[in-house]
């Protein structure tokens, strides 16, 4: 399997999960989004010693993924891309930070402690970016981002990204593969051919989005996707302000 | 080159949310005002076209390795900077949604470093001067070796900054410059390389589909929107470098501005801005003596306290996983 | 709104267009069509059977002579009128169908004409019962396979309940059954029809009358059996 119907194979996984019937899918996509921001923001403002409060943020990846029967291999999968500038940024600090700090009563060099806290932070951002997007399918978070007054040619776009990733992904994995069977052993494709190649398949996309205009006008589209609403029960609201609170307390109230 | 949220403390990631908004209001508004429906499918076809691109491998001559295209550049060359932008912005969004390449906090990092200056700098500043005079050969390859070099240099310069600021790494500022920059360089050459054969090949094929070409000609209205952009990223850069010195002395800007709001807090927020400050004064002298830090700094943590934590983070554990164990065992008894 | 039209649908009189000066890719077309008729246009690849479909729906309107679409002149000025009236199925899907949800792209047409939601649900439940994929209405558009795609795209125009539905190869890449399956739902559909397709076997099955494209003009019109039974004709213009 080559690299493209990996990616691919991957997106496949997680829309499967996002059409699951779960409750957690069901809450209203704003919520997901608030308490994933807050999180984030609470997990990485916590200073780069402070072991306590970051294992007890743990608490909120442990019930998304324990309740939401979210896969913690699935999430810990997609550490991959960030963790070689996490690794570069902190492989140093134990070396370079020689700070003691007293952890449970012992004396530890600072630089390992701050290395530890970094990888939990990256740990936990992805994993919470996991949740959000395990539970909510992409037209729901625009549907969200729509409520926060992000503009509307922002969010249509992003949805028809979306939505044509999948049929330019297909059509890249075609023309490398169609290349590869006739210029075997290459691993890339050679200089020569870079313009050409790619060039053609970009004008073939524009005039894709030429016949993707003229079927969206031809059904009255007058610059705007009317998105069918959503109805907010009490859980969508008791959902975010419960985790936010959890998430305040820890970070404001409870002292490491 | 795209940031991971860990590696940003919350008061950049703020800055440039907001920078990047800036910008993408700006764009919002003039692709607004070309008031050109037909646009909109073209930005999202191309940019699951640029999401695709960047999954092909591309054989760099003479060595083993391969690069990719170069995106933002690519884009506003066809778009044009506004469009290219707010084009960017949803690739981004989709790559951290999708992929976890980037993060939901780093967004705004990530769009600065990678689309503003791409698309901006790319576009408004490289491509279109060089274009002025209708495009040719050799100037596609000069302003797209150009363009992507030096958008890449700026985008890695920024992350640098970004990290070191945020308080992250331990790494001396000039070892982690040192790295990033020659990397990019690398990078930034073969995309441009990629980025100009492709580019060639659009101006053979449907020239009128290049943006920018020969607007020399054109209305002399564009002058002043040059020197509004010039102002914007003088404005931009002014205020990265305050918010620069505002982050470098509280690096915790939730604690900072809980307590401005407050007026108080029970956080001992001047003992954290000391340690960090400290910190920061021991990271840019290359090996910091040998420190040693009381139990009371936010530094030291208490047995109990790391204990307490370990027993919620366990408890909620086993909560949760026998929660799970027991519905699972109603629903196969009431199947 | 939508007023009730019954008997000539679309009237095209000295048709004449131009991509670029001098080049007429369609000259002097003459067509008539009623409601309920089912009318294949048939002819050699880029002979122009598209930019004559495209014109319908007016997607260019800078053209020389008449065209009538369900009482309204094509302009621009009555476009929105006649869009609800006629509704084009392209050949590629994947371009017709782009939004994610099989839902979402069958309410976008309805919902943009301001229907209130229990409409637009009323619609998306019938034009996805005419094709008969109620059960792929929360798919994701892009998992259908291309017979599946062909039909919600199908659907996306039926929920408009267009008087004219155009359309553009349809039975390009589908397997036998799909294929099959296709010319029973082609065949419940009401209104007048105007297919392109290089399938003649498939415009035999489709479509009683047929119009023969060449040389940018109508050089056949009349019965599908007789124009292509007619060996000799289709020989002489590229079929």
């Amino acid at each position: 399997m080559n690299s493209i119907e990996k990616k691919l194979l991957e997106l496949n996984k997680i829309e499967d999960i996002q059409q699951r019937s779960h409750w957690m899918n069901s809450l209203h996509p704003l919520g997901k989004l608030l308490i994933s921001v807050i999180y984030i923001l609470c997990v990485t403002s916590f200073d780069k010693y402070d072991i306590v409060h970051l294992i007890l943020m743990s608490v909120y990846i442990i019930f998304t993924f324990a309740i939401g029967e979210l896969s913690f291999k699935e999430g810990i999968y997609r550490m991959r891309l960030i963790l070689p500038l996490l690794i570069f940024v902190g492989i140093f600090n134990p070396f370079l930070d020689k700070n003691i700090v007293l952890i449970a009563g012992y004396e530890v060099r600072g630089g390992i402690v701050s290395m530890l806290t970094l990888v939990v932070k990256g740990v936990y951002t992805v994993l919470a970016v996991y949740a959000l997007i395990a539970t909510t399918p992409i037209d729901d978070i625009c549907y969200a981002l729509r409520i926060i007054k992000i503009p509307k040619i922002i969010v249509i776009v992003i949805m028809l990204i979306y939505r044509y990733i999948d049929v330019m992904s297909k059509e890249a994995d075609r023309i490398f593969t169609s290349y590869r069977l006739r210029a075997p052993g290459q691993k890339g494709i050679a200089y020569k051919y870079w313009g050409a190649l790619v060039g053609q398949w970009l004008l073939r996309s524009m005039d894709r989005a030429q016949i993707v205009y003229e079927s969206m006008t031809l059904r009255g589209f007058r610059g705007d996707f009317i998105p069918s609403k959503k109805s907010v029960r009490a859980l969508d609201v008791i959902y975010p302000i419960v985790w936010i609170a959890i998430f305040m307390i820890i970070r404001f109230a409870v002292t490491g | 080159m795209h940031m991971a949220d860990a590696l940003i403390a919350p008061a950049v990631a703020g800055t440039m949310y907001v920078l990047s908004t800036g910008a993408a209001g700006v764009s919002v508004k003039k692709v607004r005002e070309e008031s050109d429906e037909s646009k909109i499918p073209v930005m999202g076809v191309m940019g699951a076209f640029v999401f695709a691109t960047q999954m092909l491998n591309f054989t760099i001559p003479g060595t083993g390795s391969s690069g990719h295209l170069c995106g933002g550049m690519m884009l506003s060359a066809m778009l044009g900077p506004f469009a290219g932008f707010l084009t960017m912005i949803g690739v981004l969004l989709v790559q951290c949604l999708l992929f976890a390449d980037g993060g939901l906090m780093a967004l705004g990092c990530n769009i600065w470093n990678m689309a503003f200056y791409g698309c901006f700098v790319g576009a408004l500043l490289i491509w279109r001067p060089i274009m002025k005079k209708g495009a040719t050969r050799a100037k596609i390859i000069a302003a797209s070796i150009i363009g992507c070099v030096l958008t890449l240099q700026m985008g890695a310069f920024s992350v640098t900054i970004e990290t070191l600021i945020s308080g992250i790494s331990e790494l001396p500022f000039s070892t982690f410059l040192a790295t990033m920059q020659p990397i990019h360089l690398a990078i930034g050459f073969v995309e441009g390389l990629i980025t100009s054969a492709v580019l060639i090949f659009v101006n053979e094929a449907r020239p009128e589909m290049l943006w920018g070409v020969g607007e020399e000609t054109k209305k002399e209205g564009k002058l002043k929107f040059k020197t509004t952009i010039i102002v914007i990223a003088v404005a931009a850069a002014i205020c990265g470098g305050f918010v620069s010195l505002y982050a470098s002395a509280f690096p915790d800007g939730l604690e900072w501005s809980m307590e401005q709001v407050a007026g108080t807090t029970e956080l001992e927020a001047e003992g954290t801005v000391y340690e960090t400050a400290e910190s920061i004064q021991e990271t840019t002298s290359l090996l910091p003596d040998y420190a040693f830090k009381d139990s009371e700094s936010a530094a030291g943590t208490s047995f109990s306290g790391i204990v307490g934590a370990f027993i919620v983070a366990a408890l909620s554990a086993v909560f949760c996983y026998a929660f799970k164990f027991f519905r699972r065992n109603t629903e196969t008894k009431t199947a | 709104m939508k007023t009730g039209v019954s008997g000539e649908l679309l009237n095209i009189s000295g048709l004449s267009f131009s991509y670029e000066k001098d080049k007429e890719v369609l000259k002097d077309i003459d067509l008539k069509a009623v409601d309920g008729e089912s009318i294949a246009l048939v002819g050699a690849n880029g002979i122009g059977k598209s930019t004559l479909m495209k014109l319908m729906v007016g997607l260019y309107l800078d053209f020389s002579g008449d065209i009538t679409v369900a009482g309204h002149k094509m302009c621009a000025a009555n476009l929105d009128h006649i869009r609800e009236h006629i509704g084009y199925v392209f050949q590629d899907s994947d371009s017709q169908l782009f939004l994610s949800t099989v839902e979402d792209d069958v309410a976008f047409g309805p919902r943009n004409y301001g229907l209130s939601e229990e409409e637009v649900e009323q619609r998306v439940a019938k034009a996805l019962g005419q094709v008969g994929i109620e059960n792929l209405r929360k798919s994701k558009t892009y998992k259908l396979s291309g017979g599946e795609k062909k039909l919600a795209s199908i659907a996306t125009i039926l929920s408009m309940e267009p008087d004219i539905v155009i359309m553009d190869e349809p039975s390009v890449a589908l397997d036998p059954r799909n294929r099959r399956n296709l010319i029973m739902v082609l065949k419940d559909i009401r209104g007048l029809k105007i297919i392109a397709s290089h399938d003649l076997d498939f415009v035999m099955n489709t479509c009683e009358r047929t119009i023969l494209l060449d040389d940018a003009t109508i050089v056949a019109d009349g019965a599908t059996k007789d124009i292509l039974g007619n060996e000799a004709l289709l020989q002489a213009h590229g079929l």
